[in-house]
């Protein structure tokens, strides 16, 4: 698969889920999208498919269709997705013209808050409640960039064999945020929250050095050997996992 | 019981991880000692089979150096030859003569050596036996066990680590341990292509169990590698001088063309050898392979008094009987407790796992608590014996176990 067709698979499945948390954690946006219900399909053609959904004062992000969609985005291919997500491309509205309003206001106004979480400076890092979302919303997209980077980039594929049973989580210390990556020989899932009994366990001591450690701003060696970083259990996984997060920057930076 | 502290150790890691690479590197990197809070970094000095810390804490070692340490740290009469050897001639612009006697040695000692090379490391020996392999058959490929460690150059890695391109691995073919027929296959796939099959006598990787050659393994690769000209390398880098002085293959009953050896051959001096047979001979002495400080005379004075000492006291016999009184103590120790202690590999470098908690997280505190009071095991990697462990180390060492028992249940 060519790096546009993996972009737009980690856009749509790793970033877009970050919708659910901006809904849920940043009350602006909370009021802004309080009585929508809405369904709103992305259609790619030669790629993936996501629908977003907000209903009952809460926004879901889901793979494949979405049912009831009210409004479909189309692409005309993964580039013109990434180009979207890049802010350099507009989609083509298919079916849902009575729902446009809510497109270009609250739908566009959610989505730039999302991006402007998504897009750290030292300054803004400062605020507590912002350095909170950015590390949550970072470990989401490791997350569930992790399950569509094992089936579809060439390198992160060499170690899909290790992925094969069992759990790997990743949680901050000590209230969360956390995810969970559920390993089967037929598919990976990513999971927002705790799960039980995992194969292997990446904890990180505090949301600042979470969001060191995922952002590549410290030395991670020196961070594990401190304990500002746990792993426990299965470290193969860990290992491995750690080369397959390092595939993200290649097309999310 | 006092469990440790490593101040002095976690503070000179802070400042080691400003100007070395991951602090501490490579197989003594902290990373897979779990957690790392529980271990030391830095030793301060060892004696027989105890190591000090930096912060002072003593512990009976398990690990031996990651398999030097086979004679005890400071073992007096290989120290004695190394040091007289050391203020006669060292690093000199020609080697010593120690070099002849102990390439003589070697030949006498193995079976199957006609010849004996040196170097520093393992890892120079495998790279070098498979160098000889291409060199003597005019082939490319190299079959190798999945999971096997054969060293750190890039073709001993996988593809897709760090710093390894896919050109590097690809005359690389690995199949499964214990699969005789993979072998045929991959032969039969690659007619007249394969120079050299390599694999430890047996399979011990990491964070895995242990596992001995099924019967008629060997000998059925052997037969393979001979029906079709292929080298048969053993990499008996960690096994070696801990299951057979005369070669772990001996053991196992198969006849290698090169068998490397380093680990337990200096006890500690930084050696490595190659020894191999006849045939090969010519093709060892075209290969150009060298390093700055191969002909070091002091380590070879060393090695070849470790062997004789090895050989005066039988150390496989002694190392196999203590590895199995240590791993029936913690056996027995850990089902006092309610858990389950498997042990795999040879008991002078057995490799032992609590199989009650399957991500291993269990092990991994079992091993830290036991660490933390004097007993240092790594969960991730087989352990080795010395002769010098002794029945008090191994009465201390039950007792340490039985304390971090307990300390376990409060988690359970």
């Amino acid at each position: 698969m060519d790096f546009e067709a993996v972009r737009a698979r980690l856009n749509l499945h790793a970033v877009l889920p970050n919708l659910e948390d901006v809904v849920r954690f940043d009350a602006e946006m909370a009021a802004l999208v309080e009585r929508a219900r809405i369904t709103i399909q992305f259609s790619v053609r030669g790629g993936p498919t996501a629908f977003v959904r907000f209903a009952d004062g809460a926004c879901t992000v889901g793979r494949g269709p979405g049912a009831g969609a009210k409004v479909n985005l189309w692409f005309t291919s993964p580039a013109h997705l990434n180009k979207m997500f890049d802010g350099k491309a507009n989609p083509i509205p298919l079916w849902g013209f009575h729902k446009l309003g809510f497109l270009t206001k609250q739908f566009t106004q959610l989505t730039d808050r999302m991006a402007h979480y998504l897009k750290p400076t030292d300054e803004l890092l400062q605020d507590p409640a912002y350095l909170a979302l950015n590390t949550r919303l970072t470990l989401n997209t490791a997350a569930f960039a992790v399950p569509d980077l094992l089936a579809y980039d060439p390198e992160a594929m060499k170690f899909r064999h290790t992925f094969t049973s069992g759990s790997v989580a990743l949680k901050v210390l000590p209230d969360g945020p956390s995810v969970g990556l559920l390993l089967g020989p037929d598919q990976i899932r990513a999971v927002k929250g705790d799960i039980e009994n995992p194969s292997a366990l990446i904890a990180m001591r505090s949301l600042e050095i979470a969001n060191a450690f995922l952002n590549g701003k410290m030395d991670t060696f020196a961070a594990v050997a401190k304990g500002d970083v746990e792993i426990w259990g299965q470290l193969p996984k860990v290992d491995e996992l750690a080369l397959v997060l390092d595939r993200i920057p290649k097309y999310l930076s | 019981m006092q469990t440790y502290t490593y101040t002095r150790s976690q503070d000179l890691f802070e400042r080691a991880a400003k100007v070395i690479p991951c602090g501490i590197y490579g197989h003594f990197s902290p990373a897979p000692l779990v957690p790392p809070t529980s271990y030391p970094f830095f030793a301060a000095r060892a004696q027989g089979s105890h190591f000090f810390d930096v912060d002072g804490n003593e512990f009976i070692d398990y690990m031996c150096a990651y398999g030097p340490m086979v004679l005890g740290y400071n073992d007096p009469v290989v120290d004695e030859a190394m040091i007289k050897q050391l203020h006669e001639g060292n690093t000199m612009t020609a080697p010593a003569p120690v070099m002849v006697d102990l390439a003589e040695y070697l030949v006498d000692l193995v079976p199957v050596a006609d010849w004996a090379f040196f170097a520093k490391n393992g890892g120079d020996m495998t790279n070098f036996a498979t160098m000889i392999a291409r060199a003597a058959t005019g082939r490319a490929k190299i079959v190798a066990i999945e999971g096997g460690y054969h060293g750190v150059a890039a073709w001993m890695q996988g593809s897709g680590h760090y710093g390894v391109v896919d050109e590097d691995t690809r005359n690389m073919i690995r199949i499964p341990w214990n699969d005789a027929a993979a072998f045929e296959r991959a032969l039969a796939e690659n007619p007249g292509q394969i120079a050299g099959f390599i694999a430890t006598p047996y399979h011990h990787p990491t964070f895995v169990d242990s596992a001995l050659p099924a019967d008629g393994y060997w000998q059925r690769i052997e037969q393979l590698c001979r029906a079709q000209g292929v080298v048969l390398i053993s990499d008996d880098v960690r096994c070696g001088f801990r299951i057979d002085l005369r070669g772990s293959h001996e053991h196992f009953g198969f006849k290698p063309d090169l068998v490397c050896f380093c680990k337990a051959i200096g006890n500690g001096h930084p050696i490595s050898a190659l020894v191999g047979s006849a045939a090969l001979k010519d093709d060892a002495a075209k290969v150009f392979h060298t390093g700055s400080y191969w002909c070091q005379a002091a380590p070879m004075a060393a090695a070849l008094a470790c062997l004789k000492e090895l050989v005066r006291i039988d150390s496989p016999r002694v190392t196999q009987a203590f590895g199995t009184k240590l791993c029936d103590g913690l056996t027995a120790v850990a089902e006092s407790h309610g858990y389950h202690l498997k042990v795999t590999g040879m008991r002078s470098m057995p490799f032992l796992r609590l199989t009650d908690d399957e991500s291993g997280m269990l092990h991994q505190r079992f091993c830290s608590e036991c660490t933390r009071r004097g007993a240092y095991f790594t969960s991730h990697h087989n352990w080795f014996i010395s002769t010098a462990h002794t029945d008090d180390d191994l009465t201390r060492t039950l007792e340490i176990a039985d304390e971090a028992f307990k300390a376990l249940e409060g988690g359970r």
